[in-house]
């Protein structure tokens, strides 16, 4: 059930304190070397609303990159879970990730719940912004994952200038926005007009457009060589940049940690682009050629996502276009994968 | 949760990073976007870089030995015992007999605390630091040549340049983001020309691959530099204006004759001519190097021949166009600017020279002692003979980085009294009286300098483990103990005497710095912006020498008893001795044990396969190590990175060091490869012959 409101923007900040009170607040904050970070909010006014640059990914909220799953204490012969429950709201996420998170639920929950994440995703209010002004890197529009979202999302934002136009749609949501009713009021026609306006302004400032379904078709068509991949894979520097940035990556691993006192599990991020990822007993590397890591990479997240989960492994964010220091990131592949469709040859070199 | 910005502890790129704080415990890294280094990107080690800090292992506690074993002590009983035998020490012995070892690892606060300790509380020149193993060529070979011996251009400026050489440097594997800069150039049109014996990963992307013999580079840039001549391509104006010392350089020169040049190098004349051309005729050329050029008994000559080439051509002093070493630790130029050598003050100022020494002996008021030190190498060797009566050892471990370990190991055991001071256990603390528990880089303050000489701020994140305290705090207790009184009320001010004494860091405070990404040395006023490119004008020094060089064969080339050419180094997924990776998960998974890289050919010829357990054997000693073949390596050179203390490479390595700079030949010696492991002969009828295309199925 989606319900709309209006916003008007001196009332934002105002809202925000209150659910401050009651929760911790997570917000886009910029740091005095220009970069945005999201973290806990000390001081509302300092809050990042209109984005220019682009916005780190949420994940780290959700499946943290160091999160300690228990503890067993050897004095007391006890286990203390350690499992997250507090409660929070992110406020100033985009819809790439509140898209992203939709489909991590089917990862993590869905089938074989995972308490940990659950519990972070349970107590957790999401408020995203629609994008007015989507980075150059961004290809969300190619995949419906944004700049806006039609289902799927706690609050959503959107931008009308003097004031913010409201959806709401899970309960939880609803009900938090009808605590502070004095401060919403009712959507006029031209609100509707204006929000519909700021929508079809923003899809026309998208300088990138992928699609991943072609992609999908030219890798299933069989027609991409391996000297095609060699050449992407040649520029990998093996950082793990791609898959710790991307908000649809859940590769981890688990260790445990013996203190003087104490024992801790602990699970954080990895990457499936490492050897030793796969790593068999007895030190067999069945995936040492780097080839077919990147193969994977790109296989799971354009080919075996979509079988399973119906949707791509990509919600075109475009973070791994920043952060892969080789620049084999997801939309320049399917740009090279793009012009070898246009100009419909057998690929055998780079492209 | 909170982030804080600060810079990643590996390597000399210095990139910005956020570490992610809750409950006072680190939960994760993210790269700083608008860093000029990194943009975004961090390599795998500074993506895991948050990890080590709370690992069980941390030294949580001082220890002294008691009846051979370390037993946890109170700070007050360490460093009452550490001052009370020191001052021994220097009554009984002089203080000559005490040396100190300071650390790339650490600030330049702490460097700079550190040489002082040396030098007015213990009275001696004898500190050196890991430099020594590295870039001592570097500050040697750069500085008689320009009179400064750093990175000349800025890493930003890579991406406009034209033609890139690289020599002796695995860029893609040590300095990750340097190299995303350089293949952002290739991208946009430079040419990039690649030396090194081993295909690396960067000589993929090589124009022009060259191969020569590992230690035959001092040949292989004269060649090059004899083509500029006699083609002339020669800068002359430059050379006339700007330089001194052409004409006596130019008589050996002209022995270097292409022909000799190939017979030593091994690279095709064809190929020497192109890379003089395109090198010489393009003005946008940048040179980079790293350790395959410093770690040679002709170090400081390879980098002289340097030096000259870009002389020759003018490539100097303008935005992208410079001579470059990367440096390896996150903070080496630091802890080489702070003086940290045995031989300068701060801001390289000779300790032989009276007034700077008189402008040190004023503001520490203390009298100082005008005899430069002795270098790592040379502590190790008095220490053997037993004239080497304490050594402090500061977030170093020599144990495992130094060549030649055996004789290591016994002039260590000579040594009376040891102390260690670092975040973790490691091999050095197997001899140590005393331990003290340091903080790690998130749990102090202070300022590293990377390898572009960029002064970047270190934030403290969380609090020490323990009772660990800053190497900053521990030198200022330990002076006061011993009778020198230091205070300081933080780093701030300890930056504040460094800016008081070091002109190239006059402007350099920590207030500035945190405006943005750091300032670039020099930066000798308060409104100074910082320096992106050095030489402008003119040189350092005034005039560049040109500085007559020849070549020298290695010190220990192959024979018949030791056919194959060990070269050393490091792998992307660790560093130096492991003390920091071999305890992060993600790192130490990817290469958990010690390997020797071998040509396929050569190994068929040893009956080795790939995986199996060999024995390489030096003059000096043996290690058991897993083979891996590779293409990568040329035939008759194995590679073995220094990194695993169970099979530590240096056990192997050759002790003789450039008569200059004493740096240790790491790249170069002689070993004989044996399998562990012969595979039974088990007699395999042979199958019957098959005509194959007979079998063959038509479509
Ligand atoms: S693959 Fe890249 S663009 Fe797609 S969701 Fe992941 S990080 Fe974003
Ligand atoms: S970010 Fe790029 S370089 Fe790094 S692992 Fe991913 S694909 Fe490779
Ligand atoms: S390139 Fe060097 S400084 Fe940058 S993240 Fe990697 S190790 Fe750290």
């Amino acid at each position: 059930m989606k319900r709309e409101w209006i916003l008007d923007k001196n009332h934002l900040s105002y809202w925000l304190r209150q659910l401050r009170n009651q929760m911790q607040l997570i917000a886009p904050m910029r740091d005095q070397v220009g970069d945005i970070v999201f973290k806990q909010v000390e001081h509302i006014h300092k809050i990042e609303l209109n984005c220019p640059s682009l916005l780190p990914s949420v994940k780290e909220f959700f499946l943290p990159q160091y999160e300690r799953l228990f503890e067993y204490s050897k004095k007391d012969d006890r286990v203390v879970d350690s499992i997250s429950k507090t409660k929070r709201v992110i406020f100033g996420l985009r819809s790439c990730d509140v898209a992203a998170l939709n489909t991590l639920d089917r990862f993590f929950i869905d089938e074989m719940p995972d308490p940990y994440y659950k519990s972070r995703r349970e107590n957790s209010l999401l408020i995203s912004i629609v994008c007015n002004n989507p980075d150059p890197t961004c290809f969300c529009i190619g995949l419906d994952t944004g700049p806006y979202l039609k289902q799927g999302f706690d609050i959503q934002l959107t931008d009308l200038g003097d004031r913010y136009f409201v959806q709401a749609e899970s309960e939880w949501a609803i009900s938090i926005i009808k605590n502070y009713h004095f401060l919403f009021s009712r959507p006029q026609k031209s609100d509707y007009d204006d929000q519909y306006e700021v929508l079809l302004s923003s899809k026309a400032r998208f300088q990138k457009r992928i699609s991943l379904q072609q992609s999908r078709q030219l890798i299933k068509s069989g027609r991409i060589k391996d000297s095609f991949w060699q050449g992407i894979t040649s520029r990998c520097f093996e950082c793990g940049g791609c898959v710790y940035q991307c908000p649809l990556c859940t590769c981890f691993t688990v260790v445990d940690r013996s203190y003087n006192d104490t024992v801790e599990r602990a699970r954080l991020w990895d990457s499936c682009l490492f050897k030793g990822f796969t790593r068999l007993a007895g030190g067999i590397l069945p995936n040492e050629e780097r080839i077919k890591r990147t193969k994977r990479w790109f296989f799971h997240k354009l080919i075996h996502y979509p079988d399973v989960l119906e949707s791509f492994g990509c919600v075109g964010c475009g973070r791994c276009t920043v952060t892969c220091p080789g620049r084999i990131d997801m939309a320049s592949v399917c740009m090279k994968l793009k012009s070898i469709a246009l100009n419909g040859e057998e690929i055998t070199d780079e492209g | 949760m909170d982030k804080i910005l600060t810079v990643c502890p590996y390597c000399g790129c210095g990139c910005g990073l956020y570490l992610h704080v809750e409950d006072d415990r680190i939960v994760g890294v993210s790269p700083c976007i608008n860093h000029p280094v990194n943009r975004g990107s961090l390599c795998v080690k500074g993506w895991n870089c948050y990890e080590f800090v709370h690992h069980p292992d941390r030294l949580k506690f001082p220890m002294i030995r008691k009846r051979g074993t370390l037993v946890r002590a109170t700070w007050d009983e360490a460093l009452d015992l550490i001052a009370r035998r020191l001052t021994e020490i220097k009554r009984l012995y002089g203080s000559d007999s005490i040396g100190l070892l300071s650390s790339a690892k650490c600030t330049n606060e702490e460097n700079y605390l550190m040489m002082k300790f040396a030098r007015a509380v213990v009275g001696t020149n004898n500190i050196d630091h890991c430099a020594r193993l590295c870039h001592s060529s570097t500050v040697g070979g750069l500085a008689a040549a320009f009179g400064s011996g750093a990175m000349t251009n800025s890493i930003n400026e890579i991406i406009n340049a034209r033609v890139l050489f690289v020599i002796g440097s695995n860029t893609t594997e040590q300095h990750p983001m340097i190299a995303m800069h350089m293949l952002d150039a290739v991208d946009s049109g430079a040419t990039l020309i690649v030396a090194d014996p081993r295909k690396t990963q960067l000589a993929e992307f090589a124009h022009i691959h060259l191969q020569h013999r590992p230690g035959s580079d001092v040949a292989l840039l004269m060649g090059l530099m004899n083509i500029i001549v006699t083609e002339g391509l020669v800068d002359i104006d430059f050379v006339k204006r700007r330089t001194e010392n052409f004409d006596s350089f130019l008589d050996t020169l002209r022995t270097f004759d292409p022909a000799k040049v190939e017979a030593i190098t091994g690279v095709k004349i064809q190929l020497l001519r192109r890379v003089a051309r395109i090198y010489a005729m393009e003005k946008r050329s940048m040179l980079f190097y790293a350790m395959g050029i410093t770690q040679h008994i002709t170090g400081v000559d390879n980098v002289r021949a340097l030096a000259n080439l870009v002389m020759l051509t003018g490539h100097i002093g303008l935005p992208m166009s410079g001579i470059n070493p990367l440096r390896g630790q996150n903070n080496v130029q630091g802890a080489c600017d702070m003086g940290a050598l045995p031989n300068v003050f701060s801001g390289y100022q000779t300790v032989t020279d009276p007034r700077a020494r008189k402008k040190f002996q004023n503001t520490w008021r203390k009298k100082l002692n005008p005899k430069p030190g002795l270098t790592l190498m040379e502590m190790m060797d008095m220490a053997y003979v037993g004239r080497l009566k304490a050594l402090y050892v500061m977030g170093e471990n020599p144990l495992l980085s130094d060549p030649d370990l055996g004789h290591l190991e016994k002039a260590m055991e000579r040594i009376d009294f040891v102390v260690v001071q670092d975040i973790f256990p490691n091999e050095t603390m197997n001899y140590a009286d005393v331990v003290l528990p340091a903080a790690s880089f998130a749990e102090k303050d202070g300022t590293y300098t990377n390898t572009e000489r960029r002064v970047q701020l270190l934030q403290r994140a969380i609090s020490p483990p323990g009772e660990a305290k800053a190497d900053w705090e521990i030198i200022v207790d330990l002076a006061t103990r011993m009778g020198y009184r230091m205070h300081y009320r933080g780093t701030y001010e300890i930056m504040e005497e460094i800016a008081l004494l070091t002109p190239s860091y006059g402007g350099i405070l920590h207030h500035r710095l945190k405006e943005g990404f750091g300032l670039q040395w020099p930066c000798p006023t308060q409104d100074h912006p910082g320096t992106p490119y050095l030489h402008r004008k003119k040189f350092a020094k005034g005039l560049g020498t040109f500085i007559t060089v020849d070549y020298i064969p290695p010190d220990e080339p192959p024979d018949k008893e030791y056919p194959f050419l060990l070269t050393t180094g490091r792998i992307y997924f660790h560093y130096h001795t492991g003390t920091m990776c071999r305890r992060t998960v993600v790192l130490e998974r990817e290469e958990p044990e010690c390997f020797v890289e071998i040509n396929p050919e050569d190994a068929d010829s040893l009956g080795i396969k790939n995986g199996w357990p060999v024995k390489v054997t030096s003059r000096r000693g043996s290690i058991e190590v897993k083979a891996k073949l590779t293409g990568k390596i040329p035939q008759g050179t194995v590679f073995i990175p220094f990194h695993y203390a169970e099979a530590a490479v240096n056990r192997l390595t050759n002790p003789a060091v450039d008569p200059k700079a004493k740096i240790p030949e790491y790249k170069v010696c002689a070993v004989r490869i044996e399998p562990l492991y012969k595979m039974p002969v088990v007699k395999t009828p042979k199958p019957p012959e098959v005509e194959l295309e007979s079998l063959r199925i038509e479509e």
